[in-house]
């Protein structure tokens, strides 16, 4: 399957969050909170590097 | 005066239990180990033999889920012998998937393609998958080291 860079990145991290979360926490709505929590971080630094590398690209 | 029950050490039902103290009995810590090799071998598999059910399926989806997908997306699973140094760091990770790994390098399954995103965080989930079997076994050596051996109607 041929996906874009941004879309395998939120795959990578929507499905790393969901595994940390699981495995992680017990509750239901900790489980929910964590994988939220997750993967709002992995997108906001990994976006936020992009954007920091910007200047620096070709 | 009674002390509240720890949970983390309590036994239930059905655990399987030894006497360190008894001459001839098993070593606990040895066991221990032995849980962790089993739980390394296959994802999911030492917490199956701590009759911890819902770890065990959890461990096992997760582990297979990543390995799975990292493969549909052509991913590459490392090699040993790597002159650069994430190459080496990447096949430890790898390797933490236990069997897995061998199976995938024996099927010759992901067919890598670099050159594309997806197989990059192909390769990147497939090296996930193997750290998450990591956790998977240095939870089941903690769950084994910590119960209490006392043998369970």
């Amino acid at each position: 399957m041929r996906l874009s860079h941004l879309v395998s990145m939120t795959l990578f991290a929507l499905l790393v969050s969901i595994a940390f979360a699981a495995i992680g926490q017990r509750a239901l709505t900790a489980r929910i909170r964590r994988a939220i929590w997750s993967f709002a971080l992995f997108m906001l630094i990994a976006i936020g590097i992009a954007w920091l590398l910007f200047p620096l690209s070709p | 005066m009674n002390e509240p029950a720890d949970p983390s050490t309590e036994s239930k039902p059905g655990d399987v239990a030894f006497s360190a103290q008894e001459p001839g009995e098993s070593n606990p810590r040895l066991q221990a180990i032995v849980f962790a090799l089993i739980a390394w071998m296959l994802p999911g598999l030492g917490h199956l033999v701590l009759r911890r059910w819902k770890k065990a399926a959890a461990f096992f989806l997760v582990v297979v889920a990543f390995i799975v997908l990292g493969c549909l997306m052509r991913g590459d699973v490392f090699e040993p012998g790597s002159d650069d140094t994430l190459g080496t760091l990447g096949f430890f990770a790898d390797l933490g998937s236990g069997a897995l790994y061998f199976l995938a390098r024996a099927l010759e399954l992901p067919r890598a393609d670099l050159s594309s995103a997806a197989g990059n965080y192909g390769t990147r989930l497939i090296a996930a998958a193997g750290i998450l079997n990591v956790l998977a076994v240095i939870d089941a050596f903690e769950t084994a080291a910590r119960r209490k051996f006392t043998r369970c109607a």
